[in-house]
């Protein structure tokens, strides 16, 4: 009976304060989504810089005459290199293949013969993605015999290299701000809400209803209005996130685990907005 | 049943009563009269214990003002009923789900809660209006609704604030003829009003706040 009670108490909330609690579950909505988005921002060109900076891809180009137990030992060589994590051998037929996929144009009916020399592609262990260490490693690449030139994103790495520790503080700051700008509005419309059924409360501690008694269906309704708005949020966002994939980003990744955590963050938010909201008033 | 002793309350820094002491007995019928803001209400709340005396004790049925906990408090105000100038009814409540919402609240099993809603609308001469909003009920049946939702836990006393404030002479007197019942029939009545021409009605023990202070009082002729 309690039980029953206090589960058709927070779904009758609904219907009682619609206002109050349609203007909840925009301002929840809206509120996520904004959370959400700048999390999907953020992880996306979080991804795309991983995929640059932490592990350093460095084109190796080498001689041409070498034989093939030459290449082996050179490929050895390379990956005993301590910062050296692998040596992929690409030969000057590989590279024309994957040139004319990436460029489309076939070269060696424009030139007659493949310009492309063989080359190794050396992957950097993790952690050795500083200037310096990259550095360091195509120095003793470079030193190897019969290894033409060593290539990769210098410049490119310098700037994010000096530009690291800026974003990660600017991230940081702008996700903690839109964060806690999400959670006053979440806690602030919730009160508001709860402030509109405050005669609902007053009358529950006159007829000698015990605080869990009178907390029970307030916080039911938080969780609900917060599982609803984060479902809708995380539908805009998957929404949103197919249309931008479709039109500008292919390779635009919105995880189906960040989705339902987002809905666990209203879940949570409106649970703790209304816990906070509804003990005021009991302690007033 | 109840006893105050030698009790100060401030308000925003401001005395309301002081050093007051007093007792009801089991199935006693007392006006509480006296200037608006004199302390009448701050009294009644002391006694249902949404207030705090800042010096002296109040004791309600076996429960103390300096030794109750805070979750001892709901079932203290289960055995206190009140009702208030503004009747305080949900206006999207029909007449029985108010009633009902009183038993619902303290987790009383459906069938019960069916049965003592209805015998106690029977009771307030309501039970034909159970099913109407409140807004569709006349002042008076508004605050027979109440009546029958602080009646509905069968309290060993009623509390009501000025509960004639908001109805004609007639319905004032109606709603006293209903209260001194519920007090015949053995539940105690405080009851804070301005209309001494219900006191002279239906006399009984009339306590005038007044500076702080209770002193026995009498209902004054000069005015009705």
């Amino acid at each position: 009976m309690k039980l029953l009670f206090l589960l058709k108490e927070g779904f009758a909330g609904f219907r009682r304060a619609r206002l109050a609690v349609t203007i909840a579950l925009a301002t929840i909505t809206l509120s996520l989504a904004l959370l959400g988005l700048f999390g999907l921002v953020a992880q996306n060109l979080s991804d795309s810089f991983q995929r640059v900076f932490y592990q350093i891809r460095l084109e190796v180009f080498v001689d041409p005459s070498l034989s093939e137990s030459d290449f082996q030992t050179l490929k050895s060589e390379i990956e005993r290199i301590e910062a050296v994590q692998s040596a992929e051998y690409i030969s000057p037929g590989a590279a024309l293949q994957e040139f004319e996929k990436d460029f489309g144009k076939d070269l060696v009916a424009v030139l007659e013969s493949n310009p492309l020399p063989p080359s190794f592609r050396v992957l950097l262990k993790t952690g050795h993605s500083r200037p310096e260490a990259i550095q360091a490693v195509v120095r003793r690449i470079e030193a190897l015999k019969a290894v033409d030139e060593v290539v990769y994103p210098e410049n490119l790495i310098r700037l994010l290299d000096k530009y690291f520790l800026l974003g990660i503080l600017i991230a940081v700051g702008l996700g903690t701000a839109i964060f806690a700008i999400s959670t006053l509005l979440i806690f602030n419309t919730i009160r508001l809400a709860i402030h509109s059924r405050q005669r609902v409360i007053e009358i529950m501690r006159l007829v000698g209803a015990t605080d869990a008694f009178i907390k029970a269906p307030f916080i039911f309704e938080g969780i609900l209005q917060g599982l609803i708005g984060g479902l809708l949020a995380a539908g805009l966002l998957w929404l949103a996130g197919d249309l931008v994939r479709y039109l500008f980003l292919p390779g635009l990744s919105v995880p189906w685990l960040y989705l339902a955590g987002l809905v666990a963050v209203g879940v949570l938010l409106g649970c703790i907005g209304s816990y906070l909201s509804v003990g005021k008033y009991l302690n007033a | 049943m109840i006893e105050l002793f030698n009790v100060s309350v401030k308000i925003d820094n401001r005395p309301v009563l002081n050093d007051i002491s007093l007792q009801i007995t089991k199935g006693e019928f007392v006006y509480l009269i006296g200037k608006t803001g004199a302390g009448k209400t701050t009294l009644m709340r002391l006694i249902y214990m949404d207030l705090f005396p800042g010096k002296g004790n109040v004791i309600v049925d076996r429960h103390s003002s300096s030794t109750i906990r805070r979750k001892e408090i709901p079932f203290l105000r289960r055995k206190v009923g009140v009702v208030f100038q503004d009747f305080k009814l949900l206006p999207d409540r029909t007449v029985f789900d108010n009633v009902a919402f009183a038993l619902q609240v303290i987790g009383s099993p459906k069938r019960t809660i069916r049965a003592r809603a209805l015998s106690v609308l029977t009771r307030v001469g309501l039970n034909h209006k159970r099913y109407q909003m409140p807004h569709h009920l006349s002042g008076g049946e508004q605050q027979r609704a109440a009546i029958a939702r602080a009646l509905v836990n069968e309290p060993f006393i009623l509390l009501a604030d000025e509960p004639t404030g908001n109805l004609d002479p007639q319905v004032s007197t109606e709603i006293l003829a209903l209260l001194e019942s519920i007090n015949r029939s053995g539940t105690a009545v405080l009851m804070a009003t301005h209309n001494y021409g219900l006191i002279r009605q239906f006399p009984h023990r009339t306590l005038l706040v007044e500076n702080g202070k209770i002193t026995a009082g009498e209902a004054p002729y000069s005015k009705t």
